[in-house]
């Protein structure tokens, strides 16, 4: 059976389009068919990040405008079997789409592919209901801050309002180095504060630029940490049970006087 | 164990205390749409009927929203001094 995932998060720049892409890359490296969806009508950047910008003809208004057909509009990802973007319109507005029309978008999108992934805008407003309307679960992305956890604690409020079952949750651009000097939050700090199932954490790393750069996401590359961890989202995702690792450093204070003391490192649990 | 050391060698907390203990006030805020000065008058209002039946230390009473299992919670700490004989 198909599920459409929305990944949001509230607050922008947090990482839902990169999320949004390693985790259709990740999905269909594992043998599923996946088609993720650029939502953000006006400020498309899915197509950059999957470095498919030069290939779009046709877009998400002009598939529901009926100015083309939705195969044609879809773009097949020559890397990986399996995997299709659909992009967003570039010069139009949000209220170029109702919560109806993605509705049916979805619908059809779901007939021809195991996954949908929609990578939906920042805000509250029209393109988050657009985004949330088709969609079967959410994945909430969040950062290690007070203003990205304050956002996404309104967007589970919103999810749960949308009668969408409970939204699972993706802690990104953890700093392990940081939690245990204990200048960041850690794993328990930030599911105390927000109380929903953790699905992944995606360690902070210069591979999430480098891939964007190139327009390759990190989750192609075997040996990428980051890529590592979106695989993982994928597999749980799927149903699987998979480990969430601890990322320690063995740089913290402690382990420091651990060593100091000629004694092994404790392994820190974020 | 581990923090105690920490406090010990590093000579001061983290900042992510910090950071927890501002969203926890932020989010109940977010919640509970209510402004600083409608807490007050809640509090105040409280505080009267309660004083209407015990006699109350008015410097202790602590009126605060957390965060509890099922939301939001309201809770309130009166220090009673003592009880009016009328409400026996």
């Amino acid at each position: 059976m198909s599920e459409c995932i929305v990944i949001t998060s509230g607050k922008g720049g947090v990482g839902k389009t990169t999320t949004s892409a390693n985790l259709a890359v990740s999905l269909a490296l594992s043998g599923k068919t996946v088609v993720v969806v650029d939502a953000d009508i006006g400020l498309r950047n899915l197509d950059v990040i999957l470095g498919l910008e030069n290939r779009i003809v046709y877009d998400l208004v002009q598939v529901i405008e009926g100015e083309c057909k939705l195969k044609q509009a879809l773009i097949r990802d020559k890397r990986v079997p399996g995997l299709y973007m659909l992009p967003a319109a570039q010069t139009r507005d949000k209220n170029a789409v109702s919560q109806d029309d993605m509705k049916r978008l979805v619908q059809d999108l779901k007939a021809l592919h195991d996954y949908v992934i929609i990578d939906c805008p920042a805000g509250i407003e029209q393109g988050f209901k657009n985004s949330i309307a088709g969609a079967d679960r959410a994945i909430i992305v969040t950062t290690p801050e007070v203003s990205a956890i304050r956002d996404a604690d309104r967007i589970i409020g919103l999810v749960e309002a949308h009668e969408l079952p409970e939204p699972d949750l993706i802690i990104n651009r953890y700093r392990p180095g940081l939690v245990e000097r204990g200048d960041m939050m850690n794993r328990e700090d930030i599911l105390e504060i927000l109380a929903i199932p953790l699905i992944g954490i995606i360690p902070d790393h210069q591979d999430v630029i480098i891939s964007s750069n190139r327009g390759c996401p990190a989750a192609f590359d075997e040996n990428s940490v980051v890529g590592q961890a979106y695989r993982r989202v994928a597999a749980r995702v799927q149903g699987h049970e998979v480990e969430i690792p601890s990322f320690e450093t063995g740089n913290g204070l402690f382990n420091s006087f651990m060593k100091w003391m000629g004694l092994a490192p404790v392994r820190e649990v974020v | 164990m581990r923090a105690f050391l920490q406090r010990v060698l590093g000579g001061k907390q983290g900042s992510k205390n910090e950071a927890k203990q501002r969203l926890k006030v932020l989010l109940i805020h977010d919640q509970v749409d209510l402004t600083q000065a409608q807490m007050e008058q809640m509090r105040e209002e409280v505080v009267a009927v309660i004083r209407k039946y015990v006699e109350i230390d008015d410097s202790g009473v602590d009126f605060k929203l957390d965060r509890g299992e099922s939301g939001v919670e309201l809770a309130a700490s009166v220090p009673v001094r003592r009880v009016h004989a009328r409400a026996i």
